[in-house]
């Protein structure tokens, strides 16, 4: 019984414990072996991409092997860490372009500026995405792809309640919601368009649209900027909006359940996501699905979507930069960034560009403040809990939004 | 340990190299353990230590250099009301988990001393094997089961016409979140305390009950003045390690309330120091509050401990 007490005392300790193995143990790297971390996206999405740029790889440099190990997105960067602190660092990293700030600003990536040059179209890059890999100046990130978030809609409910055109203003969309919810009232829990209540990248759409921001800098200093007028705006047409259009919880987020689980269920005439939501509709309704580009409040306009993306950074403790550069430059190429392309990704530049709804809906899109400590901001769930409050009315928009502001603020400034 | 020490014999005397040897023997059968506790305990506390006077996040970390501080982590977390009202959600949350678990494993046990065998079986095979179930499953059945869109919870209240439960959102509000943290946590703990206090139950002599129930005493007299002191030493024990487990719990708040429902008003402990030490990546600010969660959950351990020794001490 005794040890169930050690037990308990070794488990707080875990932290310490982990953290202190960072003297103690080296690196250890074989050589010629290049690790590269890839999210599943890769392995379930496009593998036939990554196997061609590790068989390109390795026929340019005979003798070295190619080790791709897949991670999640909501672990990866704790497992980082972990090899940060204890060695082992991978030679390539994919990162989600909200996340690369904290990590160039910490000095965990190599410079990759003197490399630019051999990455294709790197004159052209997405500049969103370009931006996110770059830090005082420096390139730290090279951009792998991107995806935007469009409207995914049952074609056949849209007709069988007569709506005839898709709608061209936010005004426009909640009117059809309403007539989509009136046509199938009998079924139990459908949403006319379904949206999770703390989805804020949707939510931030709607405070980007009304000209608002989520923050601001000026001299160095941030300021949280949720309670300005036009955000307040945006986010008050948010709230109107789900409450007529969605019968998701307002709590919940995007992940729980996925809406393309929602969907294929028969419980929504549309879903708001990434583009590649097409592709779980589900068997039944795949042949009535089609996308347009979500509206504006200013009708014909388009509403800003966040544009999300990964880079590929390669952290300092890598044991060859020009390696893992070479097998980025293999996976980045113009041919690689067309097949991916082909499963529905926006490619990493502008010349490359096509007029898929994900693509036409990248042309107006936001980012996140491009702080250090942004991330923090997310993970603390700053703007989730906002929305929750708004949503269930725990909070007018106005005092939920002011006090995220104030958490931000001081957040972003780092304490 | 003692008897070993007392039982060397005295004729020996003369040879005192040999007696000092004899007498070193009990220290030489702990060294094993002690060394052990030293490498696999001491050194991480040492380290823990340490790493809470610096300045220690991912800039650090990939230096392998922190910079010493003081005791400003400590102060931080002091002055930090997040902190504070932390601890003051951890100790109530204990309270009704510890409570819960106690009272419904006692009365688990009581029923399983009355009724049949084949029931016994049936009950203690149950108990098993919610025991048997890693917490990370638990955690995921429980999600399934309180799932807003399609739970089957929300599903089977509706049936019963307990009222209109669909779409309900049990994660809604902190109170209903903790309180599903809390259902999970008791329903995992009570295989334990209640096998173990039907242990102990087997141990009142059955000659006490009898003669108390000839001279005219209630069962609920029974159980107060003969079935609880016989189990006093038992039931302490159990509610000291179930407060030590319960005060750090993680697993099951962090998974089941889940990454996008946690926010600092509905922090555990456990969870607190996860968010603060890796999320934020601020690992000596991590360490200070490992450090005080230590302190604390050594404080409340003292009890225990004295219970063991004096057990010790009768036997």
């Amino acid at each position: 019984m005794r040890s169930r007490l050690f037990a308990v005392a070794v488990a707080a300790l875990a932290l310490g414990a982990v953290a202190a193995t960072a003297a103690a143990s080296g690196q250890r790297h074989q050589a010629n072996k290049l690790t590269v971390w890839l999210q599943v996206d890769a392995q379930s999405g496009w593998p036939d991409v990554v196997a061609a740029a590790s068989k390109e790889f390795e026929a340019d440099h005979p003798g070295a092997n190619v080790d791709v190990q897949y991670q999640n997105w909501g672990d990866h960067l704790q497992k980082f860490d972990a090899t940060l602190a204890g060695g082992n660092t991978p030679d390539v990293i994919e990162m989600g372009n909200t996340e690369m700030t904290k990590y160039m600003a910490a000095g965990a990536f190599a410079d990759l500026t003197s490399f630019r040059s051999s990455f294709a179209n790197s004159r052209s890059w997405l500049k969103g995405l370009a931006a996110s890999g770059r830090y005082g100046g420096k390139v730290y990130g090279v951009p792998y792809y991107a995806g935007s978030r469009v409207v995914t809609y049952r074609t056949d409910l849209f007709k069988k309640a007569r709506i005839n055109r898709l709608p061209r203003s936010v005004a426009q969309f909640t009117a059809d919601a309403r007539t989509l919810a009136r046509a199938n009232r009998a079924t139990k829990g459908f949403s006319p368009v379904y949206t999770a209540g703390t989805d804020w990248y949707f939510a931030m759409s709607f405070v980007y649209d009304y000209g608002g921001t989520i923050a601001r800098t000026r001299g160095g200093k941030w300021t949280g900027t949720l309670n300005s007028k036009q955000s307040l705006a945006g986010l008050t047409a948010f709230k109107r909006f789900f409450l007529a259009a969605s019968r998701a919880s307002k709590t919940s987020d995007e992940n729980h359940p996925a809406p393309y689980d929602v969907y294929s269920q028969g419980g929504a005439g549309a879903i708001i996501g990434p583009a590649w939501f097409s592709c779980c509709v589900g068997n039944k309704y795949k042949a009535d699905t089609a996308q347009f580009v979500m509206p504006s409040h200013v009708t014909g306009k388009s509403m800003p979507g966040f544009l999300g993306g990964s880079d590929l950074a390669v952290p300092v403790t890598a044991s060859s930069k020009s390696l893992a550069a070479d097998w980025i430059k293999d996976f980045t190429s113009t041919a690689a960034e067309r097949s991916l392309q082909a499963k529905g990704n926006i490619p990493n530049a502008t010349n490359l560009l096509g007029s898929s709804v994900n693509e036409r809906a990248a042309v107006r899109s936001w980012f996140v403040p491009t702080a250090k400590h942004w991330v923090d901001v997310e993970n603390s769930n700053v703007l989730r809990t906002m929305l929750a409050q708004i949503l269930t009315g725990k909070a007018s928009v106005r005092k939920a939004a002011t006090s995220a502001s104030r958490t931000i603020t001081s957040v972003l400034n780092g304490s | 340990m003692a008897i070993a020490a007392g039982a060397v014999p005295r004729r020996r005397r003369r040879l005192t190299w040999r007696r000092a040897l004899r007498g070193s023997v009990p220290y030489w059968l702990i060294l094993p353990v002690a060394a052990a506790l030293a490498a696999i305990l001491g050194y991480p506390i040492y380290s823990l230590f340490r790493l809470s006077l610096q300045h220690y996040t991912l800039f650090e970390l990939i230096r392998h250099e922190g910079q010493w501080v003081g005791l400003h982590n400590f102060g931080s977390v002091l002055h930090d009301a997040v902190f504070w009202h932390t601890v003051a959600r951890t100790v109530v949350f204990t309270i009704a988990n510890v409570g819960m678990t106690m009272v419904l494993g006692t009365l688990v046990a009581l029923l399983l001393v009355r009724v049949s065998a084949w029931a016994r079986i049936l009950v203690t095979a149950g108990l098993v094997l919610v025991w048997a179930m890693p917490q990370v499953v638990a955690v995921q059945v429980w999600y399934w089961m309180t799932n807003y869109q399609n739970g089957v919870v929300n599903y089977v209240l509706t049936e019963l016409r307990l009222g209109d439960f669909f779409h309900h959102d049990w994660y809604a509000t902190t109170f209903s979140q903790l309180g599903l943290v809390t259902a999970l946590i008791v329903w995992g703990a009570l295989p334990f305390v209640a096998i173990t206090v039907y242990a102990a139950l087997s141990q009142v002599p059955a000659e006490l009950v009898e003669a108390a129930e000839i001279d005219g005493a209630r069962p609920s007299r029974v159980f107060r003045d003969i079935t609880v002191p016989i189990l006093r030493p038992v039931l302490l024990i159990l509610t000291s390690l179930s407060i030590l487990w319960d005060f750090g719990v993680f697993t099951q708040p962090y998974l089941l309330i889940g990454q996008a429902h946690i926010h600092p008003g509905n922090y555990l402990m456990g969870v607190y120091l996860f968010e603060e030490g890796y999320l934020h990546s601020d690992y000596g600010r991590g360490a200070a509050i490992s450090l005080l969660m230590l302190l604390m959950v050594a404080a409340m351990s003292v009890v225990y401990v004295r219970r063991m020794v004096k057990i010790g001490d009768v036997e």
